[in-house]
C-alpha cells in the first residue's frame, strides 16, 4: 500500500550462535542471545510490551553477514526469570541492565533498533549512554507521556468501541474511571482464576488496536506469557513508565547526534503518530519515515521495509 | 448475468432528465435533479457537509433502472442561492425543505441515502418523519455531539498531526483555543480576501483526512462552493446542528421499524467508528456494516459496494 515498490522481505531465519543467561542482581536473570556474524556490527533489538519479550522473526531485520545481532529478554519477560516479576522493575532497571550486557559482551558501540515500547527504551537508554549508540532505530513512537497513556486506555473507545467495550467491561462498572487500577488489583491476585482472565482481557486489546485489519489468530492465548506482558505493561502504564512528563523528548540533546530514523505508520492506533511528529520536532536530524495506510504491526509492509532499510543502511557505518 | 463474486460497485454515469430550482422560503432556492426511471422506487440523496453540494456521481449509488433518484443541493450550496447563507439555514429548515420536495414530486415514501452530515440529516428526517421513509442507508454516521465536535477539531492531531497543525496554525496562537469560533468569524467576513483562503484552509483539512490513504491534490481552491462548504459547516458546527445533545440516538424509538443500514469505515477520522456502533446499539435492528479498511469518504472501496449493495436491496422493498 504505501508506494509501488516491492516490498523487501526480512533476511532468512537464522539460529544463535550464542545463548545465555546473565544476572543482573534483584533476583533477576536475562535470557540473552546473539546470532549472525560473531566480528559483525554489533546490533541491539529492544522488544516491545514491555514485556513482550523476543520473537525468532526479531533477529531478521539484520543482515547476518554484516551484524552481530543481540537479542534479549527484558526483567520478567519472555525466558528471563522470573516471569511476570515486577520487583525492581523499572525502566532505569533495564537502561542498567542494556549497559550490562554490553559490557558482558564486550561490545563498545552497537546499532540499537526497538520498537513500541523498544522505541520508548531505546529513547531512554540513548539518553542516559548516548556514547554507546552508533545509530537508533525506532518505530511506533510511544513516549509513555500521560496523554499517550490516556489515548490507549481511553481514547481508543472512539476507534474501537467494540474493543474497549471487551476491555473495559472486564471491570465494574465502578472500577472504570480508573481502568489501570482495576486491572492491576485482578493481575496482581494470586488466584489465578482471577489474575488469567484479565491477563487475557488486557493483552486481547493491547493486540487488537495494534494493527491495521482485524487478525484471525486468537490475541492472546492463556497461560505465562500473557501473564508476563500484561502484567509488566500494566505495571509501567500504572507507573506513567517510571519517566517525568516529557522525560524522553528533553533527553534528544543528549544524543543528537547520533543517527537515527524515526519509523511510524499512519494508522497507529495505539501509539500515534502525533509521538512520532513530537520526536521528530525535538530531533530534527533524525529521519522520519512516515507510512499511509499502515499501523503499528511491523508485519505491514511498508514498515518492515523501512526497518530493513535504515538496518542495512547502519550496517556500513563505522 | 453480472458476476455474483464480484463486489457491487458504482452503476454507470447518468444525467439527469429533470431538473430545475425550487424555491424554499426565505429566499432560498434550491437546485434538485431527477435521475432513473420516473416510475422507479423514489430515493433521495442527502449530501454531506453540511454545505458540500452534490456531486454526479452521487447519481451512481443507484440502480436507474429501478429508481426514481432525486438528488438536490441543500440551502446555501452547491447550484441552490443564494450561494454561502447561513441566513435561515438550521437542521430544521433542511427537515421541512426534503418534505416540500417530497411532496411537491408527488412522492409519498421513500429510501432516504446519506453519508456524513448526510446520515445526520437522514437521522434528523427519520427523527421527523419517519412515515415517509421506506428504508435509510446511512454511512460515515456523524451524530455531531459534543466529543464529536471535539475530536474534528482537536483530536484528529493524533492521527493526522501535519494536517492539523495547518489547520490550526493558520490562526495566532492566541485564537487556537477556540479554533471553531475564530475560523467563523474569518469565513464571515465580508472581505473575500479573508473568509476566501480561510474558507480554502479550512476545506482542505477536511479533505485530506477524509479518505484511508490521503489523497494527492486534495487542496482546495478558493471558490464560491469551498466558502460556501466551510462557511455552512462551521456555521451548524458552532450551533451543534441545531440538535440537543443525543437527540438523534434517543430519537430511534420513532423509526426504528424502518428498514436500516449503517456503513462505516473503521479508520473514518472524520467521524470517529464510535458513532456508527453508538448509533448500532441504540437501533439494532438495523445492519452494521463496518468496513475494516476504509476512511470517511463514501468512494472508498469497501464503502461504496457496501452501499451500492444496500440500495441493490431496498430496491425491492414496497
Amino acid at each position: 500500500m504505501p508506494d509501488t515498490s516491492p516490498s523487501r522481505d526480512l533476511y532468512p531465519a537464522i539460529e544463535p550462535h550464542e545463548t545465555g543467561t546473565l544476572p543482573v542482581g534483584d533476583g533477576h536473570t536475562l535470557y540473552y542471545e546473539v546470532s549472525g556474524n560473531p566480528k559483525g556490527k554489533p546490533a541491539l533489538f529492544l522488544h516491545g510490551g514491555p514485556g513482550s519479550g523476543t520473537q525468532p522473526l526479531q533477529r531478521r531485520f539484520f543482515d547476518p553477514k554484516r551484524y552481530r545481532i543481540v537479542l534479549f529478554d527484558q526483567r520478567g519477560a519472555g525466558q528471563s526469570t522470573p516471569p511476570g516479576s515486577l520487583e525492581a522493575n523499572t525502566t532505569q532497571h533495564l537502561v542498567a541492565d542494556i549497559e550490562a550486557l554490553r559490557r558482558h559482551l564486550g561490545i563498545a558501540r552497537w546499532v540499537v533498533l526497538g520498537g513500541s515500547w523498544g522505541s520508548t527504551l531505546a529513547l531512554a537508554y540513548a539518553g542516559a549512554h548516548p556514547e554507546a549508540c552508533t545509530a537508533l532505530v525506532v518505530r511506533g513512537i510511544w513516549l509513555g507521556r500521560k496523554r499517550d497513556i490516556d489515548w490507549w486506555i481511553y481514547g481508543l473507545n472512539r476507534i474501537y468501541p467494540d474493543y474497549w467495550e471487551e476491555f473495559a467491561g472486564h471491570l465494574h462498572p465502578w472500577e472504570r474511571d480508573d481502568i489501570v487500577e482495576g486491572y492491576a488489583r485482578r493481575l496482581l491476585d494470586p488466584d489465578p482464576k482471577v489474575h488469567m482472565p484479565a491477563a487475557i482481557a488486557w493483552r486481547a486489546f493491547d493486540q487488537r488496536v495494534s494493527t491495521l485489519l482485524p487478525q484471525p489468530s486468537d490475541p492472546a492465548p492463556p497461560g505465562p506469557r500473557t501473564l508476563a506482558v500484561s502484567r509488566i505493561e500494566n505495571h509501567y502504564v500504572r507507573n506513567l513508565a517510571f519517566l517525568g512528563e516529557g522525560e524522553l523528548l528533553r533527553g534528544v540533546g543528549r544524543f543528537r547526534q547520533v543517527p537515527g530514523v524515526i519509523i511510524h505508520g499512519r494508522y497507529d492506533m495505539i501509539a500515534p503518530i502525533d509521538g512520532a511528529f513530537a520526536l521528530a520536532r525535538a530531533w530534527p536530524e533524525a529521519e522520519l519515515v512516515l507510512v499511509e495506510g499502515e499501523s503499528h504491526s511491523t508485519s505491514d509492509p511498508g514498515i518492515r521495509q523501512a526497518m530493513l532499510e535504515a538496518a542495512d543502511r547502519f550496517a556500513d557505518l563505522a | 448475468m453480472p458476476d455474483q463474486t464480484l463486489p457491487a460497485d458504482l452503476y454507470p454515469a447518468i444525467e439527469p432528465y429533470e431538473s430545475g430550482m425550487f424555491p424554499v422560503g426565505d429566499g432560498h432556492e434550491l437546485y434538485y435533479e431527477l435521475c432513473g426511471n420516473p416510475k422507479g422506487k423514489p430515493v433521495v440523496f442527502l449530501h454531506g457537509g453540511p454545505g458540500s453540494g452534490s456531486q454526479p456521481e452521487h447519481r451512481r449509488f443507484f440502480d436507474p433502472k429501478r429508481y426514481r433518484i432525486l438528488v438536490f443541493d441543500q440551502r446555501g450550496c452547491g447550484r441552490s442561492k443564494p450561494i454561502a447563507s447561513i441566513e435561515n439555514n438550521t437542521t430544521q429548515h433542511l427537515i421541512r425543505d426534503i418534505e416540500a420536495l417530497r411532496e411537491k414530486l408527488g412522492v409519498k415514501r421513500w429510501v432516504v441515502f446519506g453519508g456524513s452530515w448526510g446520515s445526520t440529516l437522514g437521522l434528523a428526517y427519520a427523527m421527523a418523519h419517519p412515515e415517509a421513509c421506506t428504508a435509510l442507508v446511512l454511512r460515515g454516521i456523524w451524530l455531531c455531539r459534543k466529543a464529536d465536535l471535539q475530536w474534528w477539531l482537536y483530536s484528529v492531531r493524533s492521527i493526522f498531526t501535519e494536517y492539523w497543525d495547518d489547520f490550526a496554525n493558520y490562526l495566532p496562537p492566541d485564537q487556537r483555543g477556540d479554533i471553531l469560533e475564530n475560523y467563523f468569524k474569518l469565513l464571515v467576513h465580508p472581505d473575500p480576501a479573508v473568509h476566501m483562503p480561510a474558507a480554502a484552509n479550512w476545506k482542505t483539512y477536511e479533505s485530506r483526512i477524509a479518505s484511508l490513504i490521503p489523497k494527492a491534490g486534495a487542496e482546495k481552491s478558493q471558490s464560491p462552493r469551498t466558502l460556501a462548504m466551510s462557511r455552512i459547516e462551521a456555521h451548524y458546527m458552532r450551533n451543534a446542528v441545531f440538535l440537543p445533545e443525543n437527540a438523534l440516538i434517543e430519537a430511534v424509538p420513532r423509526f426504528r421499524h424502518v428498514p436500516g443500514v449503517i456503513v462505516h469505515g473503521r479508520y473514518d477520522v472524520i467521524c470517529p467508528a464510535e458513532n456508527a456502533i453508538a448509533l448500532s446499539r441504540a437501533w439494532p435492528e438495523a445492519q452494521l456494516t463496518m468496513v475494516p479498511d476504509a476512511g470517511h469518504s463514501a468512494m472508498e472501496p469497501g464503502i461504496r459496494s457496501a452501499l451500492v449493495a444496500a440500495s441493490d436491496r431496498f430496491a425491492e422493498l414496497d
